[in-house]
């Protein structure tokens, strides 16, 4: 009886707090439905670079051949790029603007007619070891499957793949992690953090004491948000800080730049943090829209796959994260060794979103105890 | 719009969903005068108070402050507002002096003054010894004492608490009733609910709230004699019968008479007790009845505004 009681106690509260409770059953809907979304489809293609020296029947015939090969689950290949030379192929890559290259040599035609060996150059991108790694794989398996059928019209032929890594040799999975651990420790943590410092001061009124002062919900807001800043910003520079001098975790880049970038992601969390606290009724409300708020950044910023190789209806949505920004930045300046400038974009992006977040909180904030 | 008044309420309403918490609801609060808002628990007490410092947005009407539409200019309003609120809304992990010190600054002083402004509060609300203890950590008393402190601390000119005395002990109520009368000394208004009819007869002035209305407004004095339609005196005669006293001047009814071993004993409604008191005995000695004693009866607000609520509800 007196667990009968407790049980129904607790399921009229839950009952009676239809935001939470709507939150609570829409989850699990709603993380597959985006799931699904994000990765059950025909998924976004791997953008690569042809550089086709030889021109030859063959050649084409190869490059039609490894459109077709899907990539073991995550879609096709797309050639986007032509290159004329070696050099050009590998800048392409080097510039982030394929995930690898294909480099057909100079009487590629000629030699798999007379029979003789020849060789296939790739070049790929490392600081995406996942996806050149798989690049690889299905370029050996086409190129097998190649070799057979060319072998029963023109007769056998050897072929040779040699493969050139760049921002490589070879990026160690906690290398390649550091990105992933610096989006929880600088979004998720200081977002949830933040989201119920609003709704803390309803629940426990003070909120009621604090707006009887001549002070603005751009006072309430800012106070908020440099608080927040100032003790979650050393924490953050204390990770990187232990991570790359203690743990040795290589960075190529800056390591001023690292923490410029890692800074405006925060100071967006925060933002986004204060958003949810404006929205948010109470502490738990707040909480649960923060983990809600997190799934569409899990799935779709790159923070498990890199967001290229998603549907493109997803793309949308991943370039409106501000964890994408993040990531794509943060990844280009510790694997790539590129510069604050070369993401100038993305650190914009960032501050962009960040400014967006602020003046809605802002606006909604009422200072009222409706 | 009269600069008379300190506050002034118009036609003030709020709904919340189907239920008329605050109905036209007409206040006019005197500049300089303790004016209590009385009424029982629901009443619409503290949304009223809510609504005069745009806490919420009323859903009718207007209330202007010193002459400021809350509305329009609520910033103005609050510099010349102190607030106490019924629960206790401060900052339980800050110090008492932490606490202080944050309003002192929201406030608009600078350090120096805070500090000082600080201290003065400290000393005149007997906190002093108490300064470093972390607000969560006081008793309720001295919780309410640190939340007038705070309601305080920017020297306003008008001053709402909410049910400032609800569950405390008999001196700290006397202790900060004495203190209200002070601050009405120096020239500062006050606005006080309570529940509490002993206290309300403290009040320069009341209005009874009954589920939301008014139903009546003056000094304690004049509500009791809108309940009861005058002041009631009691006379003990020795007499058989109960004289007649209809055509003296003044007095409106006879309420009741007891017979008892060749005396009577009568309430009588009269106009004023003052002045008809000494006229009812004169008329009735020189009509050869002798009193024994005859004196006022003291009503107390309490059952005038039992009868008020009484008189509505049917």
């Amino acid at each position: 009886m007196i667990l009968t009681a407790l049980i129904y106690k607790d399921i009229k509260q839950l009952l009676r707090d239809p935001k939470t409770l709507v939150m609570v059953l829409l989850m699990p809907v709603t993380v597959l439905t985006m799931f699904v979304a994000g990765y059950g489809g025909p998924g976004g293609s791997i953008p690569i670079a042809v550089a086709n020296l030889d021109g030859g029947s063959i050649s084409w015939q190869l490059i039609s051949e490894l459109k077709r090969a899907s990539a073991m689950g995550l879609g096709s290949f797309e050639v986007v790029k032509t290159a004329y030379t070696f050099e050009e192929a590998y800048e392409s890559v080097r510039k982030g603007e394929v995930y690898a290259a294909i480099i057909i040599p100079k009487g590629f035609t000629e030699e798999v007619f007379l029979g003789e060996e020849t060789q296939v150059g790739i070049i790929l991108d490392a600081s995406y070891a996942d996806i050149s790694e798989r690049v690889y794989r299905v370029l050996v398996l086409t190129m097998q499957g190649f070799q057979q059928k060319v072998a029963e019209k023109y007769g056998g032929f050897t072929f040779n793949i040699y493969r050139v890594t760049i921002y490589g040799p070879e990026v160690s999975k906690i290398d390649a992690f550091l990105g992933v651990v610096m989006s929880v420790l600088l979004h998720l943590v200081p977002m949830s953090l933040i989201a119920v410092s609003i709704s803390r001061e309803r629940e426990r009124r003070t909120f009621e004491q604090l707006i009887m002062t001549p002070i603005s919900s751009y006072d309430i807001i800012m106070g908020k948000l440099l608080a927040y800043m100032i003790v979650t910003m050393a924490d953050t520079f204390l990770t990187l800080g232990f991570a790359v001098y203690v743990f040795k975790v290589r960075v190529v880049g800056s390591f001023l730049d690292l923490m410029v970038v890692s800074f405006l992601i925060l100071i967006c969390s925060l933002s986004m943090g204060l958003l949810i606290s404006v929205l948010s009724k109470n502490q738990l409300q707040a909480y649960q829209m923060a983990i809600f708020a997190f799934i569409p950044s899990m799935l779709f910023s790159g923070f498990l796959v890199p967001a290229e190789l998603l549907s493109p209806k997803v793309k949308i949505v991943s370039k409106l994260l501000p964890l994408y920004y993040f990531l794509k930045a943060f990844r280009n300046i510790q694997i790539r060794g590129w510069t604050l400038y070369d993401n100038l974009f993305d650190a914009l992006m960032l501050i962009g979103e960040t400014i967006v977040f602020l003046l809605t909180a802002i606006k909604l904030l009422k200072l009222r105890v409706e | 719009m009269s600069l008379e008044y300190a506050v002034e309420t118009v036609n003030l309403t709020k709904v919340f969903g189907n239920f008329k918490a605050v109905d036209n609801l007409n206040l006019k609060i005197r500049k300089g005068e303790i004016f209590g808002l009385l009424g029982p628990n629901g009443a619409g007490k503290t949304t009223t108070i809510r609504m005069i410092l745009g806490l919420i947005k009323p859903t009718k009407g207007a209330v202007r402050v010193f002459g400021v539409t809350v509305e329009k200019e609520r910033r103005k309003v609050l510099k010349m507002t102190g607030y106490m609120p019924q629960r206790f809304s401060l900052y339980e992990d800050l110090t008492v002096e932490e606490n202080l010190m944050l309003y002192a600054l929201l406030y608009g002083y600078n350090r120096r003054e805070a500090r000082e402004r600080v201290e003065e509060l400290l000393k005149e609300l007997l906190l002093e010894e108490f300064k470093d203890r972390l607000a969560g950590n006081l008793s309720g008393g001295m919780k309410q004492r640190l939340a007038l402190a705070v309601a305080l601390v920017h020297k306003p000119k008008l001053v709402i608490v909410d049910e400032p005395t609800a569950g405390v002990d008999p001196p700290l109520r006397r202790y900060f009733w004495k203190y209200f009368k002070d601050l009405n000394k120096r020239g500062v208004t006050i606005i006080v609910t309570t529940h509490y009819m002993d206290e309300a007869e403290n009040c320069d002035r009341l209005a009874l709230i009954f589920r939301g209305r008014k139903i009546a407004e003056g000094t304690p004095l004049e509500i009791k004699r809108l309940a009861f339609g005058g002041d009631i005196v009691e006379i003990l005669l020795e007499a058989p019968s109960p004289p007649n006293l209809e055509d003296v001047e003044g007095v409106k009814k006879i309420l009741e008479s007891e017979r008892y071993n060749g005396t009577v004993t009568i309430k009588v409604l009269v106009d004023d007790a003052s002045s008809r008191l000494i006229s009812i005995v004169k008329r009735l000695e020189s009509n050869g009845v002798k009193v024994v004693r005859a004196s006022q009866v003291y009503i107390g607000l309490e059952d005038a505004f039992i009868k008020l609520i009484e008189e509505q509800a049917r």
